[in-house]
């Protein structure tokens, strides 16, 4: 009896300290961590009916990392910009760019973002008209709610030309996710909102600790598997062999820009897609090393082979196609085109977009030489 | 197969639930297999060495004890030691010797036009040879008898937590405990389990994370200012430290919990107050194995003070070569040689004798931060790329020391964080002087340390995987 209880009392003083540590460390990441489930991070985003959520109106968020420290300022149309978007001065072109967090692109200060960049470059003397590039970037955004922002802010920004970026990594597979918003259902991830699982979920979301602790163990538990495991999801779009829903999702990708493309000529706009790669399309020990853990785990990776489906995806289709690519492998070797920590942009990176971009606009004719028409 | 891999987690957990069951001969060849696995692991076609040093040794071991000549015995003896030099000569010096050798007939204006060959580097192969060295170099003093299971010596050889990077292990120690029935006790389980996660700490949490300030600092595009090369030069100092006693703590504490025990490795090598104490209390396991198989033999202090001063000085080059083949460990090595040497010389001298070992505080700290930075000096030697880059970061700490130059978020902060939590604990089981003092601890103080370095490690260990740095010995 004595021994039980002394044994209980032992447990407890040990879950007491386990508590007590816990909360000391959620408090000091809380306050000094850097990561995107902080509080300040997430309260860049709002709920929002139709699409799930989207850029805070007026919020203004310091990021910070080991590889980065940025400002990000969201005007009060809920886009990155340091200015109100305002009603459409005569003889400006407006350029609209939607897309996820490469868009968005928190890592940079907002006058790096390949955009502003572009905006810049358009408007050297002699420029044909003044040119303003809107960024309707949201980290996490697909294709489908991509299209569900267009419809619900066209209206305001009154677009000559909408740019859509797909990122060739994960696009097919958010947009399978995603598709119930087309008919204004809500995704089975929501509708399961209220089981204990994702209870449990959004309690680790909330906890920086869990979530680092989590992030431990889904590295574990993926590497433990005996079993020849498919690559993970962001990945599957490489597969030589992808699962049935990559080709699903690059079908919704297809409609999804189809439905862009009519909602801009509609409001009297043009359209174009951008197709982003991944680092380790760029970055060859990227490659090699994803390429070996993926053959480990008995797939095999074919380093373009996302770019090339949503190139045939895509096909067809009144919006000329731009891939980046090319002009990011020739930029090396060179000043780091992609953060390490993470899988975006450096500025340097968001420059060769731009000097991209530039050249295709121009060569398709989307827009005006210098000097004008 | 790395320990902090989740590869070594599952053979681990597999070999230990059979080694539990097992009786003792079938936990001995369980052990054999397991360890060849484990080196297989690395490259399967290394396991030849490994077995041809482990037979040819076991063989001469018995053959010594049945010669009676005392030129036999010598005769064996030189085969051994020969086999076994020739085999680390070949694999681990053959690309310097070939390399030096080029280029000083090169810069003579002579061509040597002479075979290159591309020689791997078979992992442990400096830790391996030496155990079994000092086994037969032990049978031949009569100092132990050689053992007759084949098996047994095997394992001694080959025993996997040790096998690639140390403890070398003595066979008076170890043999024992691997031909006799072991026993597993509660205290073993509970100080092997604490050693196994205290050294995952100081491998992910304190050397992994002082890898990016070291890069920081010896791999800058820019010469760095003085402040960031003396702060380049502690994280590194604690990032080998962290590396290397994380692996030992992690030998040490899986074989406890099969019942064995390998000897202490580091015991506050940073503490100490002398050059002849940090070789006390810094890689224990070979500079012992220096001192007896080495500078003993040379004649050690027995002679006049020159022939003192050369034994040292030939140990110490040694000692920096076996740690690899390049001129910046020769030098690391004369370095030590000479700090030896030195704090010798300063012992004879009354005053500074009673200085280094005064228990006055101001004396204490005085000497302790001497030393300290004349060991990372020599890990500045240690860590540099070239000559060139040594001779320039030693320029900057001179002349261009410029404190407001401090890199403060890639280096200095960075170097706190990491070494603090490590500093606290050494603090503790140094003030007990007792290396497994915490899970002797009262429950809370105990606790505590344990959640502390369990969500230390989980929250900001680096989990990237990366080898250990006495590997590559």
């Amino acid at each position: 009896m004595e021994l039980r209880r002394g044994r209980a009392a032992r447990f407890a003083l040990g879950a007491a300290i386990v508590a007590v540590q816990f909360a000391i460390f959620e408090i000091g990441m809380r306050t000094w961590g850097s990561s995107e489930a902080a509080p300040a991070f997430q309260g860049l985003f709002a709920d929002d009916p139709t699409i799930g959520y989207r850029l805070k109106p007026g919020a203004r968020v310091r990021f910070t990392t080991a590889e980065f420290d940025t400002t990000i300022a969201v005007n009060h149309s809920g886009l990155r910009d340091d200015q109100e978007l305002g009603p459409k001065p005569p003889g400006e072109r407006r350029i609209l760019i939607l897309g996820d967090s490469l868009v968005l692109a928190v890592q940079v200060p907002f006058a790096q973002t390949f955009g502003e960049v572009l905006e810049q470059r358009l408007n050297r003397p002699p420029a044909a008209h003044r040119y303003r590039v809107i960024n309707a970037g949201v980290q996490g955004y697909g294709p489908v709610e991509e299209l569900l922002l267009l419809r619900s802010i066209i209206g305001a920004v009154q677009p000559d030309l909408v740019i859509d970026t797909l990122f060739v990594g994960n696009d097919a597979e958010e947009a399978v996710t995603s598709e119930p918003r087309l008919s204004g259902e809500r995704p089975a991830a929501a509708a399961l909102r209220d089981s204990f699982a994702a209870r449990l979920r959004r309690l680790v979301r909330r906890s920086m600790v869990l979530q680092v602790l989590r992030l431990r163990l889904s590295q574990a538990t993926g590497r433990l598997s005996f079993s020849a495991a498919p690559p993970e999801a962001p990945l599957q779009s490489y597969a030589a062999r992808p699962a049935p829903r990559i080709a699903r999702g690059l079908a919704i990708t297809r409609d999804a820009v189809q439905a862009m493309i009519a909602a801009s000529v509609a409001a009297g706009a043009r359209s174009a897609v951008v197709l982003m790669p991944a680092r380790f399309q760029v970055d060859a020990a990227d490659y090699g090393r994803l390429r070996q853990a993926v053959a480990e785990s008995g797939g095999e990776l074919v380093r373009d082979a996302a770019t090339v489906r949503f190139q045939e995806a895509l096909t067809g289709l009144d919006a000329p196609v731009l891939d980046p690519l090319p002009a990011l492998r020739a930029a090396l070797p060179g000043p780091d085109l992609f953060f390490q920590q993470t899988v975006h942009l450096t500025p340097r990176g968001h420059e060769i977009v731009a000097e991209a971009l530039e050249r295709f606009l121009q060569a398709s004719g989307l827009i005006d030489p210098p000097g004008g028409r | 197969m790395v320990f902090n891999s989740l590869h070594f987690l599952w053979f681990f957990v597999v070999v230990y639930a059979a080694y539990r069951v097992l009786p003792h001969r079938a936990q001995n060849w369980l052990l054999l297999v397991a360890s060849y696995y484990f080196y297989a692991s690395w490259d399967w076609r290394f396991l030849g060495l490994l077995v041809a040093s482990t037979i040819v040794d076991f063989s001469c071991a018995l053959a010594l004890d049945r010669a009676a000549s005392p030129a036999r015995r010598r005769l064996l003896l030189a085969a051994s030691l020969g086999f076994n030099l020739t085999m680390l000569g070949f694999f681990k010096y053959f690309n310097f010797f070939a390399d030096n050798l080029h280029g000083l007939a090169g810069s003579l204006g002579w061509h040597l036009d002479f075979v290159t060959l591309h020689v791997l580097l078979p992992v442990g192969i400096s830790f391996y040879t030496f155990v079994t060295m000092s086994y037969v170099i032990d049978v031949y003093r009569r100092e132990i008898p050689p053992t007759r299971k084949l098996v047994d010596f095997a394992v001694f050889v080959a025993y996997f937590p040790h096998l690639v990077a140390g403890p070398i292990l003595r066979a008076s120690r170890l043999l024992p405990q691997i031909t006799l029935p072991r026993t597993v006790t509660r205290a073993q389980i509970r100080d092997g389990l604490w050693l196994i996660a205290w050294g995952f700490f100081q491998k992910i949490f304190v050397a992994d994370n002082l890898a990016a300030v070291v890069t920081q600092v010896f791999d800058a595009s820019a010469h760095p200012s003085g402040v960031n090369v003396l702060l380049g030069a502690y994280a590194f100092a604690f990032q080998i430290y962290g590396d290397f006693a994380g692996y030992s703590n992690i030998a040490r504490g899986t074989s406890k919990l099969m019942g064995i025990e390998l000897v202490e490795n580091f015991r506050f090598p940073y503490f100490v107050r002398s050059a002849t104490e940090f070789w006390r209390h810094w890689h224990i396991s070979l500079s012992t194995w220096l001192r007896d198989y080495l500078y003993i033999p040379l004649g050690g202090s027995r002679g006049t003070p020159s022939r003192t001063r050369r034994n040292l000085m030939i140990t110490m080059v040694l000692g920096g070569l076996w740690h690899g083949a390049a001129w910046t460990f020769v030098l690391w090595g004369v370095y030590h040689g000479l700090l030896l040497i030195g704090y010798r010389a300063a012992d004879r001298s009354r005053g500074v004798h009673a200085w280094i070992t005064s228990p006055a505080a101001l004396a204490r700290l005085t000497s302790w931060a001497v030393m300290f930075h004349l060991t990372c000096y020599g890990w500045l030697i240690f860590r540099a790329r070239s000559a060139g880059q040594l001779a320039e970061m030693s320029g900057s700490l001179l002349t261009r020391f410029a404190p407001a130059t401090v890199d403060v978020s890639a280096v200095l902060l960075p170097l706190v964080l990491y070494t603090a939590p490590l500093l606290a604990v050494h603090a503790v089981e140094a003030w007990y002087d007792d290396l497994l003092v915490v899970p002797r601890l009262p429950a809370g103080v105990r606790y505590s340390l344990y959640a502390a370095t369990f969500y230390l490690t989980m929250l900001f260990g680096n989990f990237g995987g990366a080898e250990f740095i006495y590997f590559q010995f």
